[in-house]
């Protein structure tokens, strides 16, 4: 009887201990995600470009709204609020087949004529019309990378009602809305793909990273955003981090074209003379990777072709090449302390090679320092955003990956663009916080994710 | 007298001496007083610059005590000492640290801060984070002021450049030292420490590049005119590296101008470069308007004192001069022939006594001078009566022995009477003209004809002269005398008398022709003397003795045999009247030579004619 006893009690332990297991692995309903942003949203609207973009404002309308189609770290287009999709007129023009019963967080159904009113808005150039089942994207010349396009969160689908916020047809509605400083999203009972486990999502904008870390230390933040010079130092402290592919190009870029031949050639010689392995073990504490290319290699497969190390001797023969060496200002981000820091160091290394670098707080100057994130996961699409950042006019047309790397190699060649980092984005998270992952191009997925007991 | 010299009267003079001495003496206490203040000022000022550098020199090293003591602690804190045992293993690396000085920095409220390893290489900067992997500048200066007080250096910064006051310690864990150097900007802040008198500023230059830079000058008071006499101070304490004094004008007004005083400051190192101009600045505005004070007061007290000077002198010297004045204008009266003048100068000083010695002489020459004319006046009927009873004695006498031959022959010889009497009869005749003659001339002297002005050509009257007596020069019976012309073409035309003139020549030349018995040369001679034309008349007789010179002139005074004293009394008659003079010079057996000078009277010669036209020939 007695062994009996010990026996049944040993059995029953065991199970109590797999229920308990697996109840904590089973996702939860309800709770509220606190999140932080450096970034202050000042528009909830995906098609108002007024607005600088950033990770956190993509990842916030996309929980708001959602786009015709998706794509994936590959580059694959997945069906979204379209279940369908055909070039016409030699890809010319396009027609997409909307997903049915869908409604919009205000009740209203999702109609063609709705959907294509809201593309109209973002992209005033489109031709786009309704028909039956779905609308129509006509373009002028052929445009293979339109469905790719339609994914970007600038051409989510939304219902615009004149002195009210859009309404999207996302997992979570708009609770409250305070510009620059604080959302409040709502779980939305009838998404058309179920209701997310979480009750609501409170977002504090305009938060620095320090102070980021800080609520997450303090157990009032969930997800907070981590600077990528400070990831390894986050993680030394025994934070739990998850970081991207390079989704960031760190970068300069000339404000005009070189001119002459000798421009150039001081154009390359300031690209050679950047010491970018030091900057990186030491500025950037070892986050991202050097950049020979304008896009990352898990992007475009041959970006390791480029070289990164720094020649000081070339460059001074470059340099050497022209008798007038230019006094260069190099503005920076003002408000980025790592912006700041990357511009002294390039200067200094400039410098080493005999030319003037003179860094200046502000948008203005010779060149600038920029952190361009990637507006797709398609590398044509990415390349084409890195293209009119650059000021250089470049096709999106998809094609092979020589191709790719042709178009690649003439935008650098113009010599308007410097590649200096590709940088991941870096957010930490609360033990509690469950379910939720983060995408190679930085995209969050909060509609699976579920808050565990703390 | 328009266009005369300006006559300067003893009271003027007076006058002005008075009111030199009140203006000298003024000026002279006021220059004294200014030059006393000036260097009691500039003594102040220096007093002042002392001890503001003073205070400045307190203040740095204070200050450089803080930042020593805050190096320290850095150098003795936990993170420096885990970074040095960290950096002590081989494979260590160093990137993880790029920050930490910007953190202690702030910790420790410095403004620079750089951590360094041993072998010169920045690891961490504080105020240029890019800089880490590069070397520290002045590396082996810096390592041997560690541990030392803390010293001056100018910070190189991204986007500038900034002097600051560092110091230097060392962290060693094990064989590598860790050199912790900081410091903190000597800015405004720096300058504002230091208290300064109402009236000073304090300034500091940052010396930096080859010129001067206005950026590079730090003003606690905010002030962005930089005057270029400041610049041009510290260019001169850039070039010659030593302390430099210097005035600043900020405006027209003097009032503005300040004092500064440059001090160098240097660095460290063997050359212990000019990092650094510490500038002390004082007002000169209380020292100007002290001058100003002194200035118008000595103005104030000369120009009344010169005033005053003015009126009293005015009338001292009236009462000084009048008596002198009045001395004057007898004297003048005097000179002008009015023997009657007297002087009356009440009193009993030397004025009076002046006077009345004046008086006296003027009284003692007029009685002197009656009883020389009436002692000449009998003189002269003296020599008259002499000169004419010479003259008559002379043809008297061969008529009383006519007269005598006469009576004798009709009483001894009464058959030659009749004979005798026609020679007789012809000598009486001769001898009667001769008196006639005689008479004649005394009375042409007596009837000397007032000159007749015309434009005379002198050189044109000499050769009439000449060529007149020609035949008489070269006469039989005698021996010939050579006549020569020495006549100045450039001789100008004066208003005369032809007629007199050509008679004095004459009579000069018959002169010179009585003086040369033996034959020799006569010359005439012409010439331009100044405003006078020189008339010579030369001959190389037997000259004259010196008391013939003397009295040769007057009046019926002859040497000759036979003359009668007037020849030459006309000529100097003639000449006179001309307005000239005339002189003899004459030496014994060599000759005598007659000098004529003749005004040249422009006006005179203009009023009357062209001078241009040849003169009116009286021959």
């Amino acid at each position: 009887m007695k062994l009996f006893d010990w026996r049944w009690l040993a059995v029953s332990s065991v199970l109590a201990v797999t229920l308990m297991a697996r109840a904590e692995a089973r996702p939860q309903y309800g709770g509220t995600l606190h999140v932080t942003t450096r970034a202050a949203l000042t528009s909830l609207d995906p098609a108002d470009s007024s607005q600088s973009a950033s990770f956190a404002q993509e990842n916030i309308l996309r929980l708001i709204f959602e786009t015709l189609v998706s794509i994936d770290d590959a580059g694959r287009i997945h069906p979204g609020l379209a279940i369908g999709w055909k070039p016409a007129a030699n890809e010319r023009r396009w027609h997409f087949q909307l997903r049915r019963g869908v409604k919009f967080q205000d009740g209203t159904l999702l109609t063609p004529e709705i959907a294509a009113a809201s593309l109209r808005a973002a992209n005033p150039a489109w031709t786009v019309s309704a028909d039956s089942d779905g609308l129509v994207v006509e373009r002028d010349v052929a445009d293979p990378e339109l469905p790719a396009e339609l994914a970007l969160p600038r051409n989510a689908i939304a219902r615009r009602n004149s002195g009210a916020a859009p309404i999207g047809t996302g997992p979570f509605r708009i609770g409250e809305w305070q510009a620059g400083k604080k959302l409040v999203l709502a779980a939305e009972e009838d998404y058309w793909s179920g209701r997310p486990y979480l009750d609501s999502i409170e977002i504090e904008m305009g938060r620095s990273f320090r102070d980021q870390m800080t609520e997450l230390e303090l157990a009032r933040a969930d997800l907070v955003e981590v600077a990528p010079e400070q990831a390894h130092r986050a993680s030394l402290d025994g934070r739990k981090l998850v970081i991207s592919e390079p989704v960031e190009l760190v970068g300069l870029v000339f404000a005009q074209d070189a001119k002459t031949p000798e421009e150039k050639s001081l154009r390359e010689a300031l690209a050679l003379s950047i010491d970018r392995a030091s900057i990186r073990n030491v500025l950037l504490q070892g986050a991202g990777q050097p950049a020979g290319a304008l896009l990352p290699n898990w992007m475009s497969g041959y970006e390791f072709v480029f070289p990164t190390d720094s020649d000081l001797a070339r460059a001074r023969r470059d340099r050497d090449q022209s008798r007038n060496v230019p006094a260069w200002k190099l503005g920076y981000d003002a408000n980025d302390s790592l912006a700041k820091f990357l511009s002294e160091r390039i200067a200094l290394n400039a410098r080493d090679a005999g030319l003037q670098l003179q860094p200046a707080a502000g948008a203005t100057g010779d060149l600038r320092l920029v952190r361009a994130s990637y507006t797709s996961p398609d590398p044509w699409l990415a390349l084409a955003g890195l293209a009119t950042l650059g000021g250089v006019a470049t096709t999106k047309s998809a094609g092979s990956v020589e191709d790719l790397y042709a178009s690649e190699q003439a935008l650098l060649n113009t010599r308007r663009i410097i590649p200096l980092f590709h940088l991941p984005v870096v957010y930490a998270a609360a033990p509690t916080l469950k379910g939720w992952t983060l995408r190679a191009d930085g995209s969050w997925n909060l509609a699976d994710a579920w808050l565990g007991a703390r | 007298m328009a266009g005369g010299p300006i006559t300067v009267t003893f009271r003027r003079k007076l006058l002005a001496v008075f009111a030199l001495t009140v203006f000298v003496t003024v000026a002279g206490v006021g220059g004294l007083v200014l030059i006393l203040t000036r260097q009691a000022f500039e003594k102040n000022e220096d007093q002042r610059t002392s001890a503001l550098f003073t205070q400045f020199q307190g203040e740095f090293t204070r200050q450089g005590e803080e930042v020593a003591r805050r190096v320290d602690a850095i150098a003795g804190s936990e993170p420096i000492g885990r970074m040095a045992t960290a950096l002590s293993a081989t494979a260590a690396d160093s990137a993880a640290y790029f920050d930490l000085a910007k953190s202690l920095a702030d910790t420790h409220r410095l403004d620079f801060l750089e951590l360094v390893d041993s072998r010169g290489i920045i690891i961490s900067s504080a105020q240029s984070p890019a800089k880490f992997g590069y070397p520290e500048n002045d590396f082996e200066n810096l390592t041997a002021t560690a541990e030392r007080t803390p010293f001056l250096m100018q910070q190189e910064l991204p986007d500038s450049t900034a002097l600051a006051m560092m110091a230097v310690r060392t962290s060693r864990v094990g064989d590598h030292p860790i050199y912790v150097i900081g410091g903190r900007r000597l800015d405004k802040s720096f300058l504002a420490a230091i208290e300064l008198p109402a009236d000073m500023q304090v300034l500091l230059y940052m010396n930096r590049g080859d010129h001067f830079s206005s950026e590079f000058l730090i003003d606690p008071s905010g002030s962005t005119a930089v005057p270029s006499t400041l610049v041009t101070l510290i260019d001169s304490v850039r070039q010659y590296n030593q302390e430099t004094t210097g005035i600043v004008h900020r405006s027209a007004d003097q009032g503005d101008d300040e004092l500064f005083h440059a001090i160098p400051l240097r660095g460290v190192g063997k050359d212990h470069p000019l990092l650094g101009i510490l500038l002390i600045g004082s007002s000169r505005r209380s020292y100007v308007e002290l001058k100003r004070h002194i200035r118008d007061s000595a103005l104030l007290v000369g120009g009344g004192g010169i005033v005053l000077a003015i009126l009293l002198s005015s009338w001292a010297a009236a009462r000084v001069t009048r008596p002198v004045e009045l001395l004057a204008r007898a004297a003048h009266d005097v000179a002008a022939g009015d023997w009657d003048a007297r002087v009356d100068v009440p009193g009993n000083d030397e004025i009076s006594q002046l006077a009345e010695s004046f008086n006296r002489m003027t009284s003692e020459l007029l009685a002197q001078k009656e009883r020389t004319v009436q002692a000449e006046r009998v003189a002269a009927w003296r020599e008259l009566a002499r000169r004419l009873a010479h003259e008559l004695k002379n043809p008297l006498f061969p008529l009383q022995l006519t007269v005598e031959n006469l009576l004798r022959a009709r009483t001894q010889s009464p058959e030659l009477f009749q004979e005798m009497f026609q020679e007789s009869a012809g000598t009486l005749l001769a001898e009667i003209s001769n008196l006639k003659k005689i008479i004649s001339r005394f009375s042409d002297f007596s009837k000397m004809p007032q000159p007749q002005l015309q434009v005379v050509n002198l050189n044109e009257t000499l050769r009439g002269v000449a060529q007149l007596f020609q035949a008489q020069f070269e006469a039989p019976g005698r021996l010939p005398i050579e006549c020569k012309l020495e006549l100045d073409s450039h001789l100008r035309s004066i208003a005369a008398d032809p007629e007199l003139l050509h008679r004095a020549f004459s009579n000069l030349v018959l002169n010179a022709m009585d003086a040369l018995p033996n034959g020799g040369t006569l010359v005439l001679r012409s010439r331009q003397e100044d405003a006078n034309e020189i008339i010579e008349v030369s001959d190389t007789g037997s000259g004259l003795t010196p008391e013939e010179c003397e009295r040769i002139f007057t009046p019926y005074y002859t040497s000759k045999q036979h003359g009668t004293g007037l020849g030459l009394a006309i000529v100097q008659s003639v000449v006179s009247d001309h307005g000239g003079r005339i002189s003899v010079k004459s030496e014994t057996g060599r000759g005598t030579t007659f000098r004529i000078e003749l005004p040249a009277d422009r006006q005179s010669v203009e009023h009357l004619g062209n001078p241009d036209t040849p003169a009116k020939s009286i021959l």
